[in-house]
């Protein structure tokens, strides 16, 4: 029963009802008043400003007794009823069929913005398929234990993340990370939450519970982020503050100057001071520019841009320096031979040599030799010295490999002594293996697409070796490169770079061991660590996948984003002064007033959506 | 203790924020923060789920009788 109640008390106070309700009663107070019937006119006029106005009045009125009365509503009643008053029926009854109107049109840009951005962070599904006792059951996601075994086939999200134990998949990964590629998934390898398969099927045992996965991490993110204002968003809660309080006083003053000093008549003047408060309700700016922000968070974080707040788009959109981690954020982590020196032997041959004798070894340095191996021998007597090499028998001869203090224990001199590892054939010296890691490969194209941005310097902070830093620096085309550094070191290397720019300073991490460097940054990335909690911690910014050229995606979004909510800004006051001044000079009447304040909020609130539209565009 | 709820019904961001200082006020309730956009309420209280519900409720209905927690 009361349910139903409030059902009918929802549809009594819906826009639509008030709008045609008023409407129903305006347009025979309108005709009544042409043909002269001015006392009945004037009931219809009253009937129908209660019927629309009643709530807001009622809210108005609240607001009074909570002693915070300044808002727009408050606003719209006084107008409304003051327009009465001095015998303005027809256009006090307007203003508030306009501003119904108006509420009306505000709140579906505002349902429509906000459920645009919720299907954008739909990742998270409600169900997971639980595999128990060989029997297939659908299961709530809140309800999966860890360890439990889940089927997920193709066409589907994952719902909890989960390695897994059988079958193989393409996993798309898009939602998470913005990547659009899809990638081979096998035994073993783990899926984060949000991801789907894009054909296949696998079996997977959970890894965490639904509310710790990496999809509602990813949504709790995005939700916290509104939390921290931007620095536009808080200007216009200040704004607010000051604002109404000024215009009322203001319209006030605009009410009882000029019939003082007998310029207007009294109701002249009290009819200019309605418009001029009609006009001049912040609910453009107030809802515009938070909107804005909270598209531009949306819509980066369904690019693979995870942003921790709206006050990190200002300082990442003025950036003019970026400074880089090198192993892991501008090169893949992993090593591969970049070299070979060989003495009397092929060079294909000594790789040959040392990937056999390696064979059994797991050793990163041992694996990257066997991949740039063609060809591997059968080794007799393998064995390994931990911390210098490994020595085998091939064809009788022995083949040892490991570092220079491995060759010098056996008295052989190699006449290289920058290589990373070194072969002896029977002790003689046969030739030295150069490993580096290797550059990703889109490395060099996000640089200059930064570069292309605006941001001027580049800069490496290392803790590899000079030659091989300074290598990748050449490469990529750095302006600086610090090497050696250790993690201490790359603080103070920061903030000299910090200390010396003008414009922001990015600082770009993968998350491993530079937590402090991220926190430091004005703006601090963290590059594919969604698995590591200290790194989003310290981070400003997140990027899912460890694509470098999301770096300027990131940029992009976030300079969009300002400009929108600058836009909004500039375009709301715009409008406001313009019909103020006109108002003030009796150029434009109530009519146009309350166009100035809903227009302009829908318009504001449409152009926020903006930052969604332009990610769809890119989807196609 | 922090919960979380739906809250739908709010007309503005500024009508949010007001809100939620109401409910800050309230007795028990140490935070409270809304998010218009999303529409999540988050309080950090030591009531009782029980206690805290309806308590929230009459408050928002004080406001606004459009608004509705869940």
């Amino acid at each position: 029963m009361k349910k139903r109640k409030k059902g009918i008390s929802k549809l009594l106070r819906s826009e639509p009802f008030r709008l045609i309700g008023g409407l129903a009663f305006f347009i025979p107070a309108f005709i009544l008043e042409r043909v002269g019937l001015p006392v009945l006119s004037l009931a219809l006029y009253i009937s129908a400003l209660v019927l629309s106005g009643g709530a807001v009045f009622f809210d108005a009125v609240r607001g009074i007794v909570r002693k915070d009365f300044l808002d727009e509503k408050f606003l719209m009643s006084i107008a409304s009823v003051g327009a009465m008053i001095i015998g303005e029926a027809e256009e006090g009854v307007a203003v508030m069929l306009f501003y119904i109107l108006g509420e009306w049109f505000e709140h579906i840009a505002v349902r429509r913005s906000r459920s645009s951005i919720r299907s954008l962070l739909d990742i998270r599904p409600d169900s997971a398929v639980v595999l128990s006792d060989g029997e297939e059951v659908l299961t709530d996601a809140d309800d999966v234990e860890i360890g439990s075994l889940i089927v997920i086939r193709s066409g589907e999200r994952v719902a909890l993340d989960c390695v897994v134990v059988e079958g193989g998949c393409d996993l798309d990964t898009s939602a998470l990370t913005g990547e659009s590629v899809p990638v081979g998934v096998s035994v073993g390898d783990e899926l984060l939450s949000g991801a789907i398969v894009a054909s296949g099927v696998v079996t997977c045992r959970t890894l965490r519970t639904a509310d710790n996965s990496c999809a509602s991490r990813i949504l709790d993110l995005v939700e916290n982020a509104q939390e921290k204002k931007s620095r536009s968003e808080s200007f216009i809660t200040r704004f607010s503050r000051v604002y109404t309080p000024i215009v009322t006083s203001l319209a006030f003053l605009m009410a009882v100057i000029p019939t003082v000093f007998g310029w207007l008549s009294l109701s002249e003047s009290v009819y200019r001071a309605l418009s001029f408060l009609v006009v001049s309700c912040p609910c453009a700016l107030v809802i515009s520019v938070p909107m804005a922000y909270f598209g531009g968070i949306g819509g980066a974080a369904s690019s693979g841009v995870l942003y921790k707040g709206g006050n990190v788009f200002a300082p990442i959109s003025r950036a003019r320096t970026a400074v880089f981690d090198k192993t892991g954020t501008l090169t893949k982590g992993t090593l591969s031979v970049s070299g070979v020196v060989t003495k009397d032997i092929d060079e294909d041959e000594l790789l040959a040599l040392a990937a056999s004798v390696e064979y059994t070894s797991r050793h990163p340095i041992a694996e990257c030799i066997k991949a740039a191996a063609k060809k591997t021998y059968p080794v007799v007597l393998p064995s390994e010295l931990a911390g210098r090499g490994v020595l085998g028998y091939i064809d009788g001869k022995s083949v040892a490999v490991g570092n220079l203090r491995y060759m010098h224990s056996m008295y052989v001199n190699p006449p290289v002594t920058d290589a990373g590892v070194y072969v002896a054939v029977e002790g003689r010296f046969a030739g030295a293996i150069y490993l580096s890691d290797t550059i990703k490969d889109e490395a060099s194209e996000a640089i200059s697409s930064l570069r292309r941005l605006g941001v001027s310097r580049v800069v490496m902070l290392s803790g590899d070796r000079a030659a091989t830093a300074r290598e990748v620096g050449n490469t990529l085309g750095f302006d600086e490169v610090h090497a050696e550094l250790l993690p201490t070191g790359k603080v103070e290397r920061l903030e000299k770079i910090i200390k010396e720019s003008d414009g922001g300073v990015i600082y770009v991490g993968d998350g491993i061991n530079d937590a402090p460097c991220l926190a430091r940054a004005d703006v601090g990335v963290a590059m594919g660590s969604l698995g590591s909690d200290s790194a989003i911690e310290a981070a400003d910014a997140v990027i899912m996948s460890d694509n470098l050229l999301r770096l300027s995606d990131a940029i992009k979004i976030a300079r969009k984003t300002e400009r929108i909510a600058m836009e909004n800004i500039i375009f709301a006051i715009g409008i406001k002064l313009a019909i103020l001044a006109l108002v003030s000079v009796n150029l434009a009447g109530m009519w146009l007033a309350v166009f100035a304040d809903v227009g302009v909020a829908v318009l504001a609130i449409l152009n926020s959506t903006r930052t969604l539209i332009g990610r769809r565009k890119r989807e196609k | 203790m922090k919960y979380k709820y739906t809250i739908s019904g709010i007309d503005c961001p500024n009508c949010a924020s007001k809100l939620a200082k109401l409910f800050e006020k309230a007795d028990g309730v140490d935070s409270a923060k809304i998010n218009f956009l999303s529409e999540k309420l988050t309080v950090e209280s030591e009531l009782s789920e029980a206690e805290l519900l309806p308590m929230l409720r009459e408050v928002a209905e004080g406001f606004d009788s459009d608004i509705e927690i869940e």
